[in-house]
């Protein structure tokens, strides 16, 4: 890694840009998003972000269920993350499915199984603080190129290491 | 002079947002990580029962101990195990469970071992009470404590018996 590589992911951890993705969640855990981004818990001193499309993202915050109907959402909109990208799963919902498991309409996978999760953050609803938490372990991860999809590449062969 | 004043001002307060380790405290009641106390568990399974996201289950090793298992990504931390422990072997801390990297392995399982003991009149492998429940249901005789149920409810069949029956030792026939 030479220098312009390591700033340029000094820079991608000190300002994660984050892209929200409620794969059908009962709206708890997007509730809580609000007040992490307000003064109060203040996501922006991280540098974080929040971005309407997946194209600015490097972090996708999947929140909620797996449905039947949201499972190709979820493989589009991770496919339109560019590159480095790191995926933060919030919640119990896109683990097991929580008090959902079991309807016809949904899932029954876990979210590691449509794309690779980097960070599990618990709770039902996790806290503000919790989900700043996984943000930033997820940035990090993304600084070392640690995070399952940059390794996935890696081993495939690919570009390997973040440019 | 007033726009100077507020410009010093920020300059030498310290910021008004928090920085990440300075969060605001969860509130006293706050339902957060789940800690099981197995000296104090009866395997009774009521919080099993009453788990609607089933993420508690118990296992068996059959003769040796009883598991107790919370699965973190299935809970809705409703604290309903908690409130319906008889025992109060489940308490749901106020500490905010911390967000978990997938490759650091399974970090998502509790597991709790309740290990059994042997009765001490049969020799039945059986789950103890915990001694304040062992207290309040029977009362503080010690040649009871380590008996299992079977055995307790033998004992408390006999101190009936002797309540009833004046003469003592003499067997009674009951006709109807």
């Amino acid at each position: 890694m030479n220098l312009i590589e390591r700033v340029v992911a000094i820079s991608r951890r000190r300002s994660p840009w984050i892209c929200r993705l409620n794969a059908g969640s009962c709206n708890g855990c997007d509730i809580e998003i609000t007040p992490l981004l307000s003064p109060r818990y203040d996501a922006e001193q991280l540098g974080i972000e929040l971005h309407g499309t997946p194209k600015h993202a490097d972090i996708v915050l999947i929140s909620g269920t797996l449905t039947l109907r949201s499972r190709q959402a979820i493989l589009d909109i991770y496919d339109q993350v560019p590159s480095p990208k790191a995926v933060v799963a919030l919640g119990s919902c896109p683990l097991s499915g929580n008090v959902f498991a079991g309807s016809p309409l949904v899932l029954g996978q876990s979210l590691d199984s449509l794309v690779p999760v980097d960070v599990w953050v618990p709770g039902c609803p996790p806290r503000p603080q919790a989900i700043l938490d996984g943000i930033a372990r997820a940035a990090s991860l993304l600084e070392e190129g640690a995070t399952r999809s940059q390794m996935e590449s890696l081993l495939e062969g690919g570009q390997g290491r973040p440019s | 002079m007033a726009m100077l004043k507020t410009i010093l001002g920020n300059l030498l307060r310290p910021s008004r947002t928090r920085a990440p380790a300075d969060m605001p405290d969860v509130p006293p009641a706050y339902r957060g990580a789940l800690a099981h106390e197995a000296a104090r568990c009866t395997a009774c399974g009521t919080c099993a029962y009453v788990c609607a996201p089933k993420a508690i289950s118990f296992t068996q090793d059959p003769g040796l101990s009883v598991s107790w298992r919370f699965f973190i990504g299935q809970c809705s931390f409703c604290g309903l195990c908690a409130q319906n422990c008889p025992t109060q072997a489940i308490r749901l801390e106020a500490g905010v469970p911390a967000g978990m990297n997938s490759a650091a392995g399974d970090g998502f399982r509790l597991e709790s071992v309740i290990p059994l003991r042997a009765c001490t009149r049969c020799g039945a492998a059986h789950v103890p009470l915990p001694a304040s429940t062992m207290d309040a249901l029977w009362g503080s005789d010690e040649a009871e404590r380590g008996y299992c149920p079977e055995c307790r409810r033998w004992a408390a069949g006999a101190r009936l018996r002797v309540a009833f029956v004046p003469a003592a030792g003499e067997e009674v026939r009951h006709e109807r």
